[in-house]
């Protein structure tokens, strides 16, 4: 820790005191207090809190997409104002292009003159994708053709494939069976490994929340708050299929359900 | 291409006798369909002469005869050729100006909250009124009837395409801002194919309205067209060549509707 400190002091993300507050028709909805959080370069942070914490605002506020009311979000030391091209942002709601298949979905950010990539490079990309994500054989479906859980692959193959320094993740595994989930989670922490990425990752599985992240932060009920932040004692790489057995693992799950499960309880019965 | 959707024919569970069991079957349906028509014509061709006077109403014996002579010396076909040439080409021109019109303040909603009132004002007016006007600016000949068919179209077209760069769902838009997507690009990749099926809309429609505008432009004042030849015969009280024209209407609409019927079963939409 001492050693990180003295290599690269501006975190890569720096929340200081960053709260929103949305205008409704005239109503006022508190979505975040304001929260302090810092996100060191190339590390993973999962994001957990009950649905309405105020997650996904956090991740538009990366990207540029909202301007906090008040406090500041920095990346790399400069504030964010307009859209931060930095960021890969996989949302939670696919926003596949209807009238594309799958190869020209997931190939779309290659086509842009801003990284203009040769058409055999590109095809050769986006094969790979279509395989990281298991979707050979789907190639030339349109998204209407596809499950949900296929359509959220398809967004995570399109946002990895432009291998953006910073990812910002929104459920993106939510609707996958449990199975396919570890592999895709494993899937991920490879490549994030090996292009040395950093990611914010928001789920509402706290196992998947520890199994790929170095450190954990659970959000209070709306409006949101960091009730607390645990990092992950697990080694990188880490064995996805067999971490859950790890006695730190359920140590630290359990930890985490206690902070988590009173918060879940008063985010359902506002 | 997406499934195309199955058109479902419901049969009625019961045993049912007669006429239902009749147009259950396809030969039925056309045979029930042809004895309405013939029903119809017979009683027209009694009535003709016995309780109207043939003056007024014709018969069809009489517009069939007349029809015939049409195509048989070949007079029809210039009047036919000046309706289909106006309705095509204002058609293509109004598609082309109102696409174009549409993208353009689409793209640009500064200028558009600037010129919307204008185009409002002109779309609420009655397209028939300007008519005359266009007589009086463009002559008697195919070119008045050609703008009024293209200043028909124009409107359907521009709003179909406005109404569909407005309904782009934004959260697209930014994603590809996002990845990166310049101003050029997002409308080249998202806003265009995201508009164009409402374009097709528009051009389906429009292809109707411009016959209509073709042929009334012709009724109001022209030396050429189908809707030229009803108003002729109508000056002469000629009643057999009034029911003759409209027949010619009848038919062309009919070829069209079918046409666009195929057409619009074949582009399914695949979102
Ligand atoms: N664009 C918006 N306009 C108004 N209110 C909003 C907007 N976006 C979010 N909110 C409000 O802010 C609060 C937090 O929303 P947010 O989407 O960040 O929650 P979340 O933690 O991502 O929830 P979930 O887990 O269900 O996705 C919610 O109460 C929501 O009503
Ligand atoms: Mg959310």
């Amino acid at each position: 820790m001492t050693a990180m400190s003295t290599v690269s002091a501006t975190p890569k993300i720096d929340f200081s005191g960053v709260s929103k507050t949305f205008h409704v028709r005239g109503q006022e909805v508190q979505a975040l207090q304001p929260v302090d959080l810092q996100v060191r370069k190339e590390e993973f942070v999962a994001l957990v809190g009950p649905s309405g914490c105020g997650k996904s605002t956090l991740l538009n506020l990366v990207a540029g997409l909202l301007e906090p009311t008040s406090g500041s979000v920095t990346y790399d030391g400069k504030p964010v104002s307009g859209l931060n091209f930095r960021v890969g942002y996989m949302t939670q709601k696919d926003t596949l292009l209807p009238w594309r298949t799958v190869n020209d979905n997931i190939g779309v950010s290659l086509e842009l003159s801003c990284r203009s990539t040769p058409r055999a490079e590109l095809k050769e990309r986006v094969a790979q994708m279509v395989d990281l994500v298991g979707l050979r054989g789907f190639e030339n479906h349109f998204p209407t053709e596809l499950s949900g859980g296929m359509r959220k692959r398809v967004a995570l193959a399109r946002t990895l494939i432009y291998r953006p320094e910073t990812l910002l993740m929104d459920e993106p595994f939510g609707a996958l069976d449990a199975q396919l989930k570890l592999i895709m989670q494993d899937q991920l922490q490879k490549i994030t490994q090996h292009q040395k990425m950093t990611v914010l990752f928001v789920t509402h599985d706290l196992a998947e929340a520890i199994a790929v992240a170095d450190r954990v932060v659970v959000f209070s009920a709306r409006p949101g708050r960091i009730r607390a932040v645990r990092d992950v004692p697990l080694d990188r790489p880490r064995d996805i299929f067999k971490v859950r057995f790890a006695e730190s693992f359920s140590r630290l799950h359990e930890d985490l359900w206690d902070e988590l499960k009173d918060e879940v309880v008063k985010g359902t019965d506002v | 291409m997406a499934p195309r959707p199955m058109s479902m024919t419901v049969s009625t569970g019961g045993q049912r006798g007669g006429f239902a069991a009749l147009v259950t079957t396809l030969p039925g349906l056309i045979i029930s369909r042809f004895l309405i028509l013939f029903g119809f014509l017979a009683f027209w061709e009694f009535a003709s002469d016995r309780l109207v006077s043939k003056f007024w109403v014709s018969s069809p014996t009489r517009i069939f005869h007349l029809l015939v002579t049409w195509i048989g010396d070949g007079s029809l076909w210039p009047h036919l050729e000046a309706t289909l040439t106006a309705m095509g080409l204002g058609y293509v021109i109004g598609c082309a100006v109102g696409v174009s019109l549409g993208l353009a303040l689409g793209f640009l909603p500064m200028f558009r909250q600037v010129i919307m009132p204008y185009v409002s004002g002109l779309y609420a007016l009655p397209k028939i009124a300007l008519a005359p006007l266009l007589v009086i600016v463009l002559g008697i000949d195919i070119g008045s009837k050609v703008a009024l068919v293209a200043v028909t179209t124009v409107f359907l077209l521009f709003y179909s395409t406005l109404d569909g760069i407005r309904d782009v769902d934004r959260d697209l838009v930014q994603t590809l801002r996002l990845m990166g997507a310049s101003r050029s690009e997002v409308i080249r990749k998202v806003l265009i194919p995201a508009t164009l099926p409402w374009i097709f809309t528009g051009m389906r429609v429009a292809v109707r309205y411009s016959f209509t505008a073709a042929v009334v432009g012709e009724l109001i004042a022209a030396n050429k067209g189908v809707g030229y030849l009803i108003e002729a015969n109508a000056g002469l009280y000629d009643a057999t060549g009034v029911f003759a024209g409209v027949f010619v209407i009848v038919i062309l609409s009919v070829a069209m509707t079918e046409v666009l019927t195929r057409v619009e079963g074949k582009k399914a939409p695949n979102h």
